[in-house]
C-alpha cells in the first residue's frame, strides 16, 4: 500500500492552485483507492448506490415525501454536510421571530399584544388551533387560560401595584406597610412575596398564573413588579418554551456555552436521510457541528442510532473505563513521565528521545510507514462462535474501542486548541514573512480539516465496535479507518510547526496532507455508511 | 440558625390549636421546620383503623418551594413507593405559595381514600390495583393491619 504517497505526490500540483474546488467537486476529491475496488467489488460503493437511486427514482418515488435526488446525494458525501436549507439564529432574533408573529396576529383578535403572547404559548404556537379555538368561543378562552376574570366583580381597577399600611399578606404573614400586587381576582400579596414567586418561575418558561388562582400574568405585570431587569430572563425563558415546543424545527447548538438556534424550515428529508444512515448536520455561526435530527455533536459516520447506542453504552460502563482518561503515560522505554499537550500522538521522550504512539504504546516506526496497526482490535479468537459472545470478550472489545474513541477525543480538543494558536500563526507570517492574509488562510483550512477528519475517526470507533467482525466489508472499514488515522496524524505533526519560515517553506505540504485526509475522511463515510446500510454495523446491548 | 419566618409559625400554631380531624402534626423540638405527621386512614378504604406516621419537612424556599412529605409507615398504595414518596401533584407542579400544610395533609388524606392507580409511583401496585382491585385493597388491608396498628392507650 505504498501507493498513498504516490498519490499525494501526484496531487500536489494541482492541489497548489486549486484548493477551493477541490473541496467543492465530488468527483475531483474521491478517487477511489485502486488497493480497495480491486480487493474487494463489494466496496464499489458508487455503483451500487446510483442503481439504487435509479431504481427508486422510477418505482418508488411516490412513497417518497422528499426523495433525496442523485444530486443532493453528491452534496451529502462532501463530508457529509447535507443539503439542508437552515439558519442560525440568536435569541435575540428568534425573540424578533416570535413577536412578528404576534404582531401579524393582533389584528385579529384585537386584545394587546401581550395577551396575544399569553394565547400563543398556551397553544404551543399553533396558529391554526388557536384560531380556530377562537372563532368558537373567544370569551370562554379567555376565561379559561386566565386572561378574563370569571367572577363579576373583577373589576380592573383591582389589577396593578398599591400602597397600603398595615396589609397583612397571607403568604409571609407579616403585618406592614408596603406596596401590594394583584390581578383582577383580588388576591393581594406583598410586592416582597409576588418577586420572590416570580423569580422562581422565570426559567421555566412556562406562563405564571396569580398565586391563589389561574388568572394570568401578563409580560407588564411581571415588569411592574420585578423592574425592568426581568425582562431579559423572561424573554429568555419565552424562546426556551418556543424551541422546546417547535423542537422539530427548532435546535440548540449543543455546545457549551453556546446560545445559537438553528431552524430548519423543511423537515420532510430528515426521515429519508436516516433511512440512509445519513446524519443531517447543520453549523451554528461559531462553526459548531452538530446533527440535527439527535442533537448531538457532528458524528458521521456513525448514525443517530449507534451514536445513542454509544453514548449510552460509555455511560453504563463509565465507572471501569476511568483508567483511560489520563493525559500522562510513562515512556515506554525509560518511564519517565510524559505528559501529552498536542493533539498529535506521535510522541518522543524528552529523556530518551524513543519514539513512540500514544495510543498503543509501540513504536512509532511501523506507523509512519504503511498501515497504522494499532487501530485493530486484535480478537484472539478469530473463529468466533457467532451471535453468542462471552461477555468478557465484548467488555474487552468495548474497552478497546472506547480508548481509542476517548484518545481522537481528547486530541480533539488539543488540536481546538492549536486552532485557536493558528491565528497568532498567520500573523506571525503576515508581519515576518510579508505574506497576504488571504495567502494565509491555508493554515487556517487546515486546521479546519484536521479536526474534521479527527472527529470522523474519532466516531468511526463506535462504528468498529457496532460491526460484524468476521465480514468482509468491515476488514475494509478497518483498513479505511487505518489510513485515514494515519493522514491524520501526519497533518497534525505538520500544523505542530511554529516558526513561519517552515511553515511556508512547507505550505504544499499543507494542502497536500490537508487533501489526502479530506479524501481518506469521504472514503471511510462511505464505507460506514455501507455498512449501515448492509445491517452488518447495527447497535445492540453487548 | 436563622430565625423562623412568621408565616411558619403562624401555621404551627394553628396546626396546634385547630387540628384538621384524623391529622397531627408537632415540630420537632431541635429543627422547627421538620414535623412528626400521623394521619388516620380515612374510613370505608382499605387503610381504615391504620395511623400512619410521616414525616413533613419546610426547606428554606418554604412556602415558595412544596413542604416535602414522606410516608414512615410501610403502605400498600399505587401513588406511594417503597421510600414512602408520595406521587401528589399539590406537591409538585401543582404547589402554590398560597396552600398551606393542613392543604397538604389534607390531600394526602384524600389520597388514602381514592388512589390514583393510573398516575402511578409504585409500578407494580399499580398493575395489581388495575388487574385485581380486590386482591389489592386486600393486600393493602393486611398491611395497615401489620403494618400501622393503632396503638391501644
Ligand atoms: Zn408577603
Ligand atoms: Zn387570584
Ligand atoms: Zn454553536
Ligand atoms: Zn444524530
Ligand atoms: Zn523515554
Ligand atoms: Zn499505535
Amino acid at each position: 500500500m505504498a501507493s498513498d504517497e504516490e498519490y499525494s505526490e501526484a496531487e500536489s500540483d494541482d492541489s497548489l492552485y486549486n484548493y477551493e474546488s477541490r473541496n467543492t467537486s465530488v468527483d475531483l476529491i474521491c478517487p477511489k483507492n485502486p488497493n480497495l475496488t480491486s480487493d474487494d467489488s463489494e466496496f464499489d460503493i458508487d455503483e451500487v448506490d446510483s442503481s439504487d437511486y435509479d431504481e427508486e427514482d422510477d418505482i418508488d418515488n411516490s412513497l417518497l415525501a422528499t426523495p433525496v435526488s442523485p444530486s443532493t446525494k453528491k452534496a451529502l458525501s462532501e463530508g457529509s454536510v447535507p443539503n439542508l436549507k437552515y439558519e442560525c439564529l440568536t435569541t435575540k432574533e428568534i425573540y424578533e421571530k416570535m413577536l412578528k408573529r404576534i404582531n401579524h396576529l393582533q389584528p385579529v383578535f384585537s386584545i394587546p399584544p401581550d395577551d396575544v403572547l399569553v394565547l400563543m404559548q398556551h397553544y404551543d404556537w399553533n396558529e391554526e388551533r388557536l384560531l380556530e379555538a377562537w372563532t368558537e368561543k373567544m370569551d370562554e378562552l379567555l376565561q379559561q387560560i386566565g386572561l378574563k376574570s370569571a367572577e363579576v366583580n373583577g373589576s380592573s381597577d383591582v389589577r396593578g401595584i398599591k400602597h397600603r399600611n398595615d396589609f397583612m399578606c397571607i403568604i409571609c404573614c407579616e403585618e406592614k406597610n408596603t406596596d401590594t400586587f394583584s390581578l383582577e381576582c383580588g388576591h393581594e400579596y406583598c410586592l416582597d412575596c409576588y418577586r420572590h414567586y416570580i423569580q422562581d418561575k422565570l426559567h421555566e418558561g412556562n406562563i405564571i398564573t396569580c398565586m391563589d388562582c389561574s388568572l394570568v400574568l401578563k409580560n407588564v405585570d411581571i415588569d411592574q413588579i420585578m423592574g425592568h431587569a426581568s425582562s431579559t430572563k423572561l424573554m429568555n425563558s419565552s424562546i426556551k418554551s418556543f424551541v422546546q415546543k417547535h423542537h422539530r424545527n427548532y435546535k440548540w447548538c449543543p455546545y457549551a456555552d453556546c446560545k445559537h438556534i438553528i431552524h430548519l424550515k423543511d423537515t420532510s428529508s430528515l426521515a429519508e436521510y436516516g433511512r440512509l444512515h445519513y446524519s443531517p448536520f447543520v453549523k451554528c455561526s461559531e462553526g459548531h457541528r452538530f446533527c440535527f435530527s439527535c442533537g448531538f455533536e457532528i458524528h458521521a459516520p456513525a448514525d443517530c442510532n449507534i451514536t445513542s447506542a454509544w453514548v449510552k453504552k460509555a455511560k453504563k460502563e463509565s465507572e471501569n473505563l476511568n483508567w483511560v482518561l489520563s493525559h500522562t503515560k510513562e515512556c515506554p522505554k525509560c518511564s519517565v513521565s510524559i505528559e501529552k499537550n498536542g493533539g498529535c500522538n506521535h510522541m518522543v521522550c524528552s529523556n530518551c528521545k524513543y519514539q513512540f504512539c500514544w495510543i498503543c504504546e509501540g513504536d512509532w516506526a511501523p506507523h509512519g510507514k504503511s498501515f497504522y496497526e494499532c487501530t485493530i482490535y486484535k480478537n484472539d479468537d478469530t473463529k468466533s462462535k457467532g451471535a453468542q459472545e462471552d461477555p468478557g470478550k465484548q467488555l474487552k472489545k468495548y474497552t478497546f474501542y472506547y480508548r481509542l474513541f476517548n484518545e481522537h477525543e481528547v486530541s480533539a480538543k488539543l488540536d481546538w486548541k492549536l486552532g485557536q494558536t493558528v491565528g497568532h500563526k498567520v500573523k506571525a507570517l503576515q508581519d515576518r514573512m510579508g505574506v497576504s492574509w488571504i495567502e494565509g488562510l491555508f493554515l487556517i483550512e487546515s486546521i479546519k480539516t484536521l479536526n474534521e477528519g479527527r472527529t470522523a475517526l474519532k466516531w468511526s470507533f463506535a462504528v468498529a465496535f457496532y460491526s460484524d467482525a468476521s465480514h468482509n466489508l468491515t476488514k475494509i472499514f478497518l483498513d479505511n479507518q487505518m489510513l485515514l488515522a494515519k493522514a491524520v496524524e501526519d497533518l497534525s505533526e505538520l500544523l505542530q510547526i511554529k516558526e513561519p519560515e517552515t511553515i511556508m517553506k512547507r505550505k504544499p505540504e499543507f494542502y497536500n496532507k490537508s487533501g489526502y485526509v479530506e479524501n481518506r475522511r469521504t472514503a471511510l463515510m462511505e464505507c460506514g455508511r455501507d455498512l449501515l446500510c448492509k445491517g452488518i454495523c447495527k447497535p445492540h446491548d453487548g | 440558625m436563622a430565625s423562623l419566618p412568621k408565616r411558619i409559625i403562624k401555621e404551627t400554631e394553628r396546626l396546634i390549636s385547630d387540628p384538621v380531624p384524623g391529622i397531627t402534626a408537632e415540630p420537632h423540638e431541635d429543627n422547627l421546620r421538620y414535623f412528626n405527621v400521623t394521619v388516620e386512614g380515612p374510613a370505608g378504604s382499605p387503610y381504615e383503623n391504620g395511623i400512619f406516621q410521616l414525616e413533613l419537612y419546610l426547606p428554606d424556599d418554604y412556602p415558595m418551594e412544596a413542604p416535602k412529605v414522606r410516608f414512615l409507615t410501610k403502605i400498600y398504595h399505587p401513588n406511594i413507593d417503597r421510600l414512602g414518596r408520595i406521587c401528589l401533584d399539590v406537591l409538585k407542579t401543582n404547589w402554590s405559595p398560597a396552600l398551606q400544610i393542613r392543604t397538604v395533609l389534607l390531600s394526602v388524606q384524600a389520597l388514602l381514600a381514592s388512589p390514583n392507580p393510573n398516575d402511578p409511583l409504585a409500578n407494580d401496585v399499580a398493575e395489581e390495583w388495575i388487574q385485581n382491585e380486590a386482591g389489592a385493597k386486600a393486600t393493602a388491608r393486611e398491611w395497615t393491619q401489620k403494618y400501622a396498628k393503632k396503638v391501644e392507650n
